[in-house]
């Protein structure tokens, strides 16, 4: 009798366990050019290399012993869409951080956060993002004299 | 003890000058509104002040920062009180009761006995640090490599044995942790490891976008703004204060959270967060009325509260006497003070006695600073909480990305921030914790050089470190706690940690 495969039987330490497995073992396919070097010498790839064996080793623990963990299916990515739209606004305003300077980035950070993500009103959105921004700017910029970062606009 | 009393005269001389008072009073007032906000904690808060700090001198650089930290355990039992939220990762446990005393019309008496049983546990830390961090720098000269090595081998099966995952995920953690920590200039060789010839990566991967990302950012891509409904209870300021059966039932808790909480502070390891975790536990185990907790009772809020901040000043030892960071806000401190030209370590107490004592001294100014700061201000801090959650999570990503690109002025450490903060959200779907991570990473420098250096010494002879005594005895102890780890594990039984585990996803 063939054993029964289904996705549904798959457990979240299964999948945990060998993504880390999986990176472990990438990583360590990079890792060829570092030394090892011997027990009374270390080399720079000892400390590396050792960590991504026990990184195998107890991805692999955790995926024999994964039976116990809760199913795969059964985690909730409810909040997957609030997430992703947050890391792609903030990546962004990151890729613009030293092009447009702290009040511009800051600004459309908060006011886009506020509009495509909480569907807030224009006008409050507009008028929490400036206001937060300059308040930021001051507190940082002038009270406690931390650098902030200027764009090509000179601001 | 005479000596001693000199010395900490020497550190009131410093710390009551006008300027030490003042930057304790910010810190203490920062780490308090750190500590009341969800979704940014002490290392958030101390990250984003790091760089004004440059331009101070050692003493109130050192006094401002380490403020923020004792601080923000005051202020996160305000929300975990109020509205039920923990405002910082060590108040998850006082959410439990100290929720529930406020549904009773009790707020008022559960923030009055946290912050009284925080400025005990806080200000008997102080003392005892007061007595032991000298002397223990004093032993501390006789370590080397091999009782580094050990000691850091120590926390992390300490860290393992205390939490409430399962043994393989915890060491899968750390070290993924000590796995990042390799990244960048290895410095006994000079080789450049997983840095893909990006410039900034050579000095390897900072703890504050690290920490900030999994802890902060990975907290926000978890909660979307409608999941936090949250009713804010307003206590009256006339009901502060707690009867005298409150007073009575919280004082042995508030005892033996203390201790419990300083002994647990100074083992590295994310001793704050560990120490509410275990004193919740045996109070519920030793309790007359086990049926209480969970229901409103006193000894829930007391002994929590309590161990948390004993852990957070007993964390102090082991950084200022020996030079090792307990987690990543006293690596952070660590940081700080080495910035300003003082190593921490066994000669500081000698080569800078004024920051030292100064630093110690403070604490004792600064934990009754807090005492009055919280429960005063209760009310403003009600109002802070009132502010809808979507429009607190943007500015507190706007401070995170201010005080991760302030650190070194380092976009990539911006971008690191942001892909820990995806990885946190993951780890946190997949129920791992991300403590260990961050202790492994802290800990990789100095673990790995005292590792390679034990190596060297001994010609490629593991056996240095058993045959050492005290790397021996701290070994030892290593491998028992990894035996009952194993063995619990092994016997697949619900012991005292899992069944915590289960209360506080309830």
């Amino acid at each position: 009798m063939r054993p029964h495969f289904s996705f549904g039987s798959l457990r979240s330490d299964h999948i945990a366990g060998a993504t880390f497995v999986v990176f472990a073992v990438v990583v360590f396919a990079l890792s060829g050019d570092l030394p090892f070097g011997t027990l009374s010498s270390p080399g720079a790839g000892m400390m590396p290399k050792l960590l991504l064996v026990l990184m195998i080793v107890f991805g692999v623990a955790l995926v024999i012993g994964g039976a116990a963990s809760q199913p795969f299916a059964d985690i909730e990515w409810s909040d997957g869409a609030h997430a992703l739209m947050v890391v792609a606004i903030a990546g962004i305003a990151i890729t613009f951080y030293q092009t447009l300077g702290f009040i511009l980035t800051m600004t459309l950070l908060v006011f886009t956060l506020l509009i495509v993500v909480e569907r807030k009103p224009l006008l409050n959105a507009a008028a929490y993002s400036i206001g937060l921004t300059m308040l930021a700017w001051w507190l940082f910029g002038k009270a406690l004299k931390s650098p902030l970062e200027t764009g090509i606009l000179g601001f | 003890m005479g000596v001693t009393l000199d010395s900490l005269w020497l550190g009131f001389s410093v710390a009551l000058q006008p300027a030490v008072l003042w930057y304790a009073f910010l810190g203490c007032l920062v780490g308090t509104l750190v500590g009341v906000l969800p979704g940014i904690g002490p290392l958030a808060g101390i990250s984003i002040l790091l760089p004004i700090t440059f331009g101070l001198n050692a003493t109130n650089a050192i006094v401002m920062l380490a403020g923020i930290y004792y601080g923000s355990q005051y202020g996160g039992s305000t929300t975990s009180i109020l509205l039920r939220i923990p405002g910082e990762a060590s108040s998850v446990m006082t959410c439990i009761d100290g929720n529930a005393m406020a549904r009773k019309g009790r707020a008022g008496a559960a923030l009055c006995i946290a912050a009284v049983g925080s400025w005990i546990a806080g200000t008997f830390g102080v003392i005892v640090l007061t007595f032991i961090a000298p002397p223990l720098a004093t032993i501390a000269l006789k370590f080397g490599p091999p009782e580094y090595t050990a000691l850091l081998v120590l926390g992390l099966v300490f860290l393992a044995y205390m939490s409430t995952t399962s043994l393989s995920r915890t060491l899968l953690m750390a070290a993924f942790g000590l796995m990042l920590g390799c990244i960048g200039i290895d410095p006994l060789s000079g080789h450049f490891r997983y840095s893909f010839d990006i410039a900034e990566l050579g000095d390897g991967i900072g703890i504050v976008p690290v920490a900030v990302g999994l802890f902060g950012l990975g907290e926000i891509l978890s909660t979307p703004s409608h999941q936090v409904t949250g009713e804010v209870i307003r206590p009256k300021l006339r009901e502060l204060w707690p009867n005298a059966k409150e007073w009575r039932e919280s004082g042995w808790p508030i005892a033996r959270g203390t201790v419990m909480g300083f002994l647990i502070g100074i083992i590295p390891g994310s001793a704050h967060i560990i120490s509410s975790f275990l004193s919740y536990a045996v109070e519920k185990k030793i309790s007359k009325h086990p049926e209480e907790f969970g229901q409103g009772a006193v000894a829930g809020v007391a002994g929590p509260e309590s161990a948390n901040n004993a852990a957070s000043t007993g964390a102090f030892v082991p950084m200022l006497a020996l030079g090792i960071p307990t987690g990543p806000v006293t690596a952070v401190l660590m940081a700080a003070l080495m910035i300003h030209g003082v190593p921490p370590g066994p000669s500081l107490v000698n080569d800078h006695p004024e920051v030292f004592w100064g630093f110690v001294a403070s604490m004792y100014v600064g934990n009754v600073m807090l005492l009055a700061l919280n429960l005063p201000l209760v009310g403003i801090f009600v109002h802070l909480l009132r502010i809808p959650y979507a429009y607190l999570y943007p500015l507190i990503i706007m401070f995170c990305v201010i005080g991760v690109y302030e650190v070194a002025h380092s976009i990539v450490d911006v971008w690191i921030m942001l892909i820990m903060g995806v990885v946190g959200y993951a780890l946190k779907k997949f129920s791992f914790d991300p403590a260990p991570l961050v202790l492994g990473l802290v800990i990789a420098p100095i673990f790995e050089m005292s590792l390679r250096q034990s190596l060297i010494m001994s010609n490629g002879n593991w056996t240095i470190f058993m045959t050492r005594p005290i790397a021996g005895t701290l070994m030892a102890a290593a491998a028992v706690m990894l035996a009952m780890s194993a063995f619990s594990a092994f016997m697949a039984r619900r012991d005292w940690r899992a069944q915590m585990a289960e209360e506080v996803k309830e």
